[in-house]
């Protein structure tokens, strides 16, 4: 999976040598990688491994400090790191969906959950009342939330349902990169279960193009084709997904497959 | 036994694997070491030998769910040959849809996904329509004697037999013509043993190259077309040849 600069055809997304320091402070150090069309990796590694950091890189929520994020995107093959500000804001906006582990960060708990949703459509230029409802719905559907629950407001939905809404307000416009960090963390078992059900299903019929942060192997096993395991700010090992989690050889990741508990 | 004129599906050249423990004072367990074989379509194959002997490993190389750190896994996929250990993920995936199929040891169950939904999967990612693929999907697990009344709960609280049975339907739903099975017939009564004898035999006929882990010497005997003793004193000889019986 090496890209060549210039070489066609191009990976919708290719990191080269990112890193992000906070002041002296290494949020992620010298990241490459690259995400095929229709391809979901995951990113593993405990509190403060840079994985978070990484993912608001390319989210374009905080200013890199060194390297590359070329993005396929509908105005061409651009490195988003020195894009003007102004086709920037467009590009994340239209074509990327970032679902925050915290809904009241993704969401407008001001309004309504069907206009969470129409809000994206209406900002890509949908007028139409009628049709813009009535896609929210199917969405709604989609995301196992009851239709009824359109006029209500996201304060009133339960921290599943409002993380399956702001999934549903990411689909929406159909974005070509969906970024998500740590979408099943703080929720109860059997939600976690229903919202991993939904996301499986959504990204094997829709053939999603994916970046999940996750610290959750198994949510990582199941959702993603290939891992990246990291470790102070630093990419330690890749592979596919299997590969990483049946047969680890790096010494941090063999730690982080074998404390898991079992139940 | 196969003749040489023959195109094999599966080519290993010398492959070797180590699993180095990190946490466990480093300690290295060689497990293959420098392995060669071929396999033909319409053959099967019983891998036999004690616990920690490789069979497992090397099905799940042959699978790539292992990394192969060396040699070479060659599987002929859609008339190309292609290399397991520098495959990229996508044709890993690819591969795994049609060409490779593997029935693991265990389940491994989702909540909230059907007995049916779980079978039906490989179909389903085949883009076969749903009604068709449900239809396959009833017939096999009827065919396995799951009652009917499971079909619609998830796998997560039946029984390891039906679970491994559930497992195997999802193997078979689907031809592969390479099909890797890790003790098949373990935790299974002797009617649904023989079932999956059945369909083990079938797939050979069909022309799919098996291979499979077996304890049982009655199963071993019943299906195999040549039996690979992979203990260690069998599989470290010089010639790297794995001794045919």
């Amino acid at each position: 999976m090496t890209y060549m600069p210039g070489e066609k055809p191009y990976p919708l997304l290719s990191v080269r040598n990112l890193s992000k320091f906070y002041g002296k402070t290494m949020g992620c150090h010298e990241i490459s990688f690259e995400l095929g069309k229709g391809e979901v990796i995951g990113i593993v590694g405990e509190s403060g491994s840079g994985k978070s950091t990484l993912l608001k890189c390319i989210a374009g929520r905080l200013t890199t400090t060194n390297g590359s994020i070329f993005f396929n995107s509908s105005y061409g093959f651009i490195d988003l790191c020195r894009t003007d500000e102004m086709l920037l804001r467009k590009i994340i906006r239209s074509e990327t969906g970032f679902v925050t582990q915290n809904s009241v960060e993704g969401l407008r708990m001001t309004v309504s959950a069907g206009g969470n949703i129409g809000e994206r459509l209406m900002a890509g230029g949908m007028r139409h009342y009628g049709q813009i409802r009535k896609i929210a719905r199917q969405w709604l559907e989609t995301v196992e939330i009851d239709a009824k629950r359109m006029d209500d407001l996201p304060s009133t939905f339960s921290g599943g349902m409002q993380q399956r809404l702001q999934i549903a307000a990411n689909l929406v416009t159909d974005p070509r990169i969906i970024l998500m960090d740590e979408p099943t963390s703080g929720l109860d078992v059997s939600v976690q279960a229903r919202l991993i059900d939904v996301l499986r299903k959504l990204v094997a019929r829709l053939s999603l193009s994916m970046i999940l942060v996750t610290h959750d192997l198994a949510v990582a096993r199941l959702l993603s084709h290939r891992l990246y395991v990291m470790k102070d700010g630093r990419i330690v090992e890749s592979g596919l997904s299997d590969q990483i989690l049946d047969d680890p050889r790096e010494p941090y990741t063999q730690l982080l497959v074998s404390s898991i508990l079992k139940p | 036994m196969m003749d040489d004129q023959m195109d094999p599906i599966l080519n290993i050249i010398n492959i070797s694997k180590d699993f180095v423990f990190h946490h466990q004072e480093g300690i290295r367990i060689k497990v293959l070491d420098d392995f060669s074989m071929r396999f033909f379509p319409g053959q099967a194959t019983v891998l036999t030998g004690p616990s920690g002997s490789g069979k497992s490993t090397l099905l799940k190389m042959i699978y790539a769910g292992y990394q192969i750190p060396e040699g070479k896994i060659l599987i002929r996929h859609k008339k190309e040959w292609v290399d397991m250990a520098k495959a990229l993920p996508s044709l890993v995936y690819e591969i795994r849809q049609h060409t490779i199929g593997y029935v693991s040891q265990f389940l491994r169950v989702l909540p909230r996904v059907s007995a049916l939904d779980t079978v039906i999967e490989p179909l389903i990612a085949r883009r076969m329509e749903t009604g068709k693929a449900e239809q396959k999907g009833r017939q096999i697990l009827e065919r396995l004697r799951i009652p009917e009344n499971l079909w619609h709960l998830s796998a997560t609280t039946f029984s390891g037999g039906e679970q491994q049975r559930i497992n195997l339907a999802r193997g078979f739903v689907a031809p592969y013509p390479l099909l890797l099975l890790d003790e098949p017939t373990a935790s299974l009564d002797p009617a649904n043993r023989k079932t999956v004898m059945d369909l083990i035999r079938e797939a050979v006929q069909d022309g799919s190259c098996v291979i499979g882990i077996f304890h049982n010497r009655s199963d071993q005997k019943e299906l195999a077309d040549r039996v690979i003793d992979m203990s260690p004193n069998m599989t470290s000889q010089p010639s790297s040849q794995a001794l045919e019986v």
